[in-house]
């Protein structure tokens, strides 16, 4: 349910971006998510929809595009994705997000506690970097002027 | 284009300005106290009627949950995180979701953590935001600095203790607040003295507080005694501050000493 979280931010950031490029609207914004997010795509349209009405966004063709995680540890070298990392990713670190009741990790809300969440599967180190797949950003915008 | 850090940290920055009055509880000195004197002023806020939030921004360190005896999950809504509300304070802490995992983060990521955590919770209508910060003047210090810097009614309580040592460190901080244009609120001075009969004794010596206070033009708000039943009371499940009726009436003087200086900004 972050997606509705996340939504409002990108649209407050798009609305300070047209505002800043004395834009008038926008036809169309590219987003590009980590895959550790776990984005509920379908989600994360409907709140940019609504939570867009009425402002400059309104309307704005959305592309959401996910890049894979990739992981690297700084001890042995071992690289992993992200397949691996549900597998040893404990239900200790969870949300519960409400009103489903249902357990979350809580990865993938603050993707950049991989470090305390979890170890290297080849030699159990926590001295590992999540190099891509972590975070979102607006990769592409069309303005309208 | 814009990355993650710049969307969420202007969404952070959005949502703590919607809160009346924020409180950055700081030192240069690991082990004075910094998490007792916050988590304390948050209570004792509550207890005047106020409505509170505590944020634990301790990366690495995290108290806030062991002092209060959290030992909840979090949950999150359409608006983000939840925080947990015990004894009347709505609190956050990051040792909630690592529990008692070392937090190995480094850099950029932490500031990216912190910006997401902020930026994903939702604390509804506050008064007052107490942070609890981590010793020394890194990234969490640095994180809480970009945000209040340009808020009117927002300041920073920093927290000593009586000897040479803490006073050279905590100076450090103090003139990291100047520097950055932070408010000092004032000095809160912990582990003061004990009392013996109606004898004061200060066995780590006299002046931090009232030394550094004068140095930086601000005041001492408050002296705190050494109360052993602090310890205790995070083994029987009463806030800290419930110790002993003279730590009760210290934090009630030092809320409403910084409802006061809060008001006049």
């Amino acid at each position: 349910m972050h997606e509705w979280s996340l939504a409002e931010a990108v649209i407050n950031s798009l609305i300070r971006l047209a505002e800043d490029r004395g834009a008038t609207a926008f036809e169309e914004v590219e987003i590009t998510h980590g895959e550790i997010m776990e984005l509920d795509t379908l989600v994360f349209r409907t709140a940019f929809r609504e939570l867009s009405k009425g402002t400059l966004v309104e309307g704005t063709r959305l592309m959401l595009k996910e890049e894979k995680a990739k992981f690297k540890c700084n001890n042995c070298g071992a690289e992993w994705d992200f397949e691996t990392v549900e597998k040893i990713l404990s239900e200790e670190f969870s949300v519960i997000e409400e009103p489903s009741g249902t357990k979350e990790s809580a990865l993938h809300f603050l993707p950049n506690l991989a470090p305390a969440l979890l170890k290297c599967p080849s030699c159990g180190s926590r001295d590992f970097d999540l190099a891509s797949g972590k975070g979102l950003r607006i990769s592409k915008v069309v303005m309208r002027t | 284009m814009s990355e993650m850090s710049d969307i969420l940290f202007e969404e952070a920055r959005r949502r703590l300005s919607q809160v009346r009055n924020i409180v950055a509880v700081t030192a240069g000195k690991g082990g004075v106290g910094k998490s007792f004197v916050s988590t304390s002023l948050a209570l004792a806020l509550a207890e005047r009627g106020k409505k509170v939030g505590l944020l634990d921004l301790d990366v690495h360190g995290s108290s806030v949950p062991i002092m209060l005896g959290l030992k909840v999950e979090v949950r999150a809504g359409t608006e983000g995180f939840r925080p947990v509300r015990k004894h009347n304070v709505e609190i956050l802490s990051i040792g909630l979701l690592t529990k008692d995992s070392p937090v190995l983060i480094k850099g950029k990521d932490k500031m990216d953590l912190i910006t997401s955590l902020v930026a994903l919770t939702s604390w509804g209508n506050l008064d007052y935001l107490v942070i609890d910060l981590p010793p020394g003047t890194g990234d969490e210090v640095l994180w809480v600095i970009r945000v209040i810097r340009n808020l009117r009614s927002a300041g920073a309580l920093v927290v000593t203790m009586p000897s040479m040592l803490s006073r050279s460190v905590v100076r450090k901080s103090l003139r990291l607040l100047v520097d950055e244009g932070i408010r000092i609120l004032g000095l809160v001075e912990n582990m003061s003295y004990f009392k013996c009969g109606k004898e004061e004794i200060r066995p780590f010596g006299y002046g931090s507080g009232e030394d550094l206070a004068k140095e930086f033009k601000t005041r001492l708000l408050a002296r705190l005694p050494i109360e052993p039943r602090v310890e205790k009371s995070m083994d029987e499940g009463y806030p800290p501050y419930l110790a002993s009726n003279e730590l009760r009436t210290t934090f009630s003087s030092l809320a409403a000493a910084v409802e006061s200086l809060l008001q006049k900004a």
